[in-house]
């Protein structure tokens, strides 16, 4: 989305086991990584709102779909305007598989109608409600990497241009 | 009001307005989290004949789970032919109009209002890009009183210090240089205002100050965190300046102040021809008051602070007059004072051309009396602070 070089903003990391114990893990940490990201911007309360949004999101995605054992490291770079985070977590091939077709139905042209179908739906809510509002809401560029076991989930946001 | 403290939000009925209020954070994990609040909801819509507002203008992050069940309610409501149903959300947050829109399309009764841009009546007139310079005139002839005013009202240098409706930032930037603050934070709800704010500080060195995007009646900001709130020109242009208080109240330390300053329009005075400046300013503010704004507020500012809970009140009135400096200054403030309240107002309201013509020789006589030799032309503004009590 940029030429520019990324800068590293911050990083924080917990055992799985420890993450998913505790569902406030993923308030507590999306509320104070983007205070931290945000305190410098043109408007930190209101970036921060935005950033915590979008990142509470991704972590509650996390919170549910992991792999066994490992950590989890979420780790946020600047590149120009945008916002790169990413969120490393260990994995299996069920983990990995969901991800990947989440982020394979994110190129549907019809991506908005599928978002508020799963926001609306009865029922069980559709797991990957929040991966579509990014990519739909925030315009996020959403990415999926995988590495001997383990994965990097990575949303790429300008917020500036989400309102 | 019944209001039900819930360990990250709040919620509540107001059934003199037919609103249901959530405030705070909604972040269950589970939608049975949300089962208390969705009954409240429903409990509440029961009572309720014509419209029924949801308020969450003040819900400052809501997930997908509590979203559903948001919006699973408002469904089960929209059913009811009978019944008009308005979100109320807030502009402040990036997300909130847009995300309680959609479950707007998902009924013709349902509907979002924005609350910004309703609260603030006649308040485009003050926001143009026009105005910015006669802010700025009018903070530099207002800062020569008030820099001193400011410490006998308890501005002390290394103060956390919050600057809330801000406008163009020109105070902010004169108090961050005067008193060296510890922390400052200048909030304002016009976007293109705190854009010019930004752009002052950047041309003059200054990267400390925050510049903040806010609804000055639901400030997102944390209980108890400034030493010295301060407020001007604002509450007199807000149609219920009693909830700007409460939020300047509630941000302030105990033990803090909150500092504020008003006009009273018709109390502008000059001579020569004192009779005609006089009976401009008069309609001046029936032509304010027509836009429910209260350039009046001045004196009024002791009773509304008592009212709001302060203590240890001071109070003090200043006269910004030609003589203060340079009277070319005082004359260009009423000649865009001339602009705004007779090409625009005026006009907006409909005024006879009798009635623009003895505010527009009133004014032009203001103009006269400060440029003349041997004239006056005085603009008196009220100050006054409180302490939020221990």
């Amino acid at each position: 989305m940029c030429s520019e070089r990324a800068v590293d903003l911050i990083e924080v990391s917990m055992g799985i086991h420890d993450f998913s114990s505790e569902w406030m893990h993923c308030d507590r940490i999306s509320s104070y990584v983007a205070r931290m990201v945000c305190q410098t911007r043109a408007d930190p309360l209101f970036s921060a709102n935005l950033f915590s949004s979008a990142l509470n999101e991704l972590l509650e995605i996390v919170f549910l779909n992991h792999g066994a054992d490992g950590d989890m490291t979420c780790r946020v770079r600047q590149m120009g305007d945008v916002d790169m985070i990413e969120i490393a977590l260990p994995c299996d091939d069920e983990t990995l598989e969901f991800y990947r077709d989440v982020v394979g139905s994110l190129d549907r042209h019809d991506i908005q109608d599928l978002y508020h179908a799963a926001l609306f739906a009865e029922g069980q809510r559709d797991a990957r409600l929040g991966i579509f509002e990014l990519a739909v809401d925030y315009r996020a560029k959403i990415s999926v990497l995988e590495q001997s076991g383990r994965m990097t989930l990575a949303a790429e946001i300008a917020f500036g241009g989400v309102q | 009001m019944n209001f039900h403290i819930k360990r990250t939000f709040e919620s509540g009925y107001n059934d003199n307005n037919q609103e249901f209020m959530i405030s705070g954070k909604l972040r269950p994990q589970a939608e049975a989290e949300m089962v208390d609040l969705m009954h409240d909801i429903d409990q509440a819509a029961t009572q309720v004949r014509g419209t029924f507002f949801l308020n969450v203008k003040r819900l400052a992050y809501v997930n997908n789970i509590a979203f559903r069940a948001l919006s699973r309610v408002i469904a089960r409501l929209s059913a009811r032919e009978d019944l008009q149903i308005v979100i109320v959300t807030s502009g402040v947050l990036g997300w909130s109009t847009r995300k309680f829109s959609a479950i707007a399309a998902q009924a013709d009764n349902v509907s979002v209002a924005e609350y910004d841009r309703d609260f603030y009546p006649g308040q485009s007139f003050l926001e143009d890009g026009g105005f910015i310079p006669i802010l700025r005139t009018q903070t530099r002839l207002t800062w020569r009183h008030e820099r001193e005013l400011l410490a006998k009202h308890g501005l002390k240098p290394g103060m956390q210090v919050a600057d809330i409706c801000c406008g163009i930032g020109d105070f902010a930037a004169l108090v961050n240089r005067a008193f060296a603050p510890a922390r400052l934070l200048a909030l304002d709800h016009s976007r293109s205002s705190l854009d010019y704010a930004r752009k002052v500080a950047a041309d003059f060195g200054m990267t400390d100050i925050e510049y903040v995007h806010g609804d000055a009646s639901a400030i997102m900001i944390e209980d108890n965190s400034f030493d010295f709130v301060t407020c001007r020109h604002s509450l007199q242009i807000f149609d219920r300046p009693e909830l700007i208080l409460r939020e300047l109240f509630r941000i302030c330390k105990p033990g803090g102040r909150v500092y504020v300053t008003n006009e009273k329009i018709s109390q502008c005075m000059g001579e020569p021809r004192g009779d005609s400046i006089t009976a401009a300013y008069v309609e001046v503010a029936a032509l304010f008051a027509h836009f429910k704004m209260d350039l009046e507020f001045g004196p009024k500012s002791r009773r509304a602070l008592i009212d709001a809970g302060f203590a240890d009140l001071r109070m003090d009135s200043f006269t910004v007059a030609n003589t203060d400096g340079d009277p070319q200054e005082f004359a260009e403030m009423v000649t865009a004072w001339q602009d705004v309240f007779l090409n625009e107002m005026a006009r907006d309201r409909g005024d006879s051309p009798e009635l623009v013509a003895l505010m527009q020789r009133g004014l032009q006589d203001h103009i006269t009396a400060a440029l003349h030799p041997t004239g006056y032309a005085g603009w008196p503004v009220w100050a006054a602070s409180g302490q939020k009590p221990l």
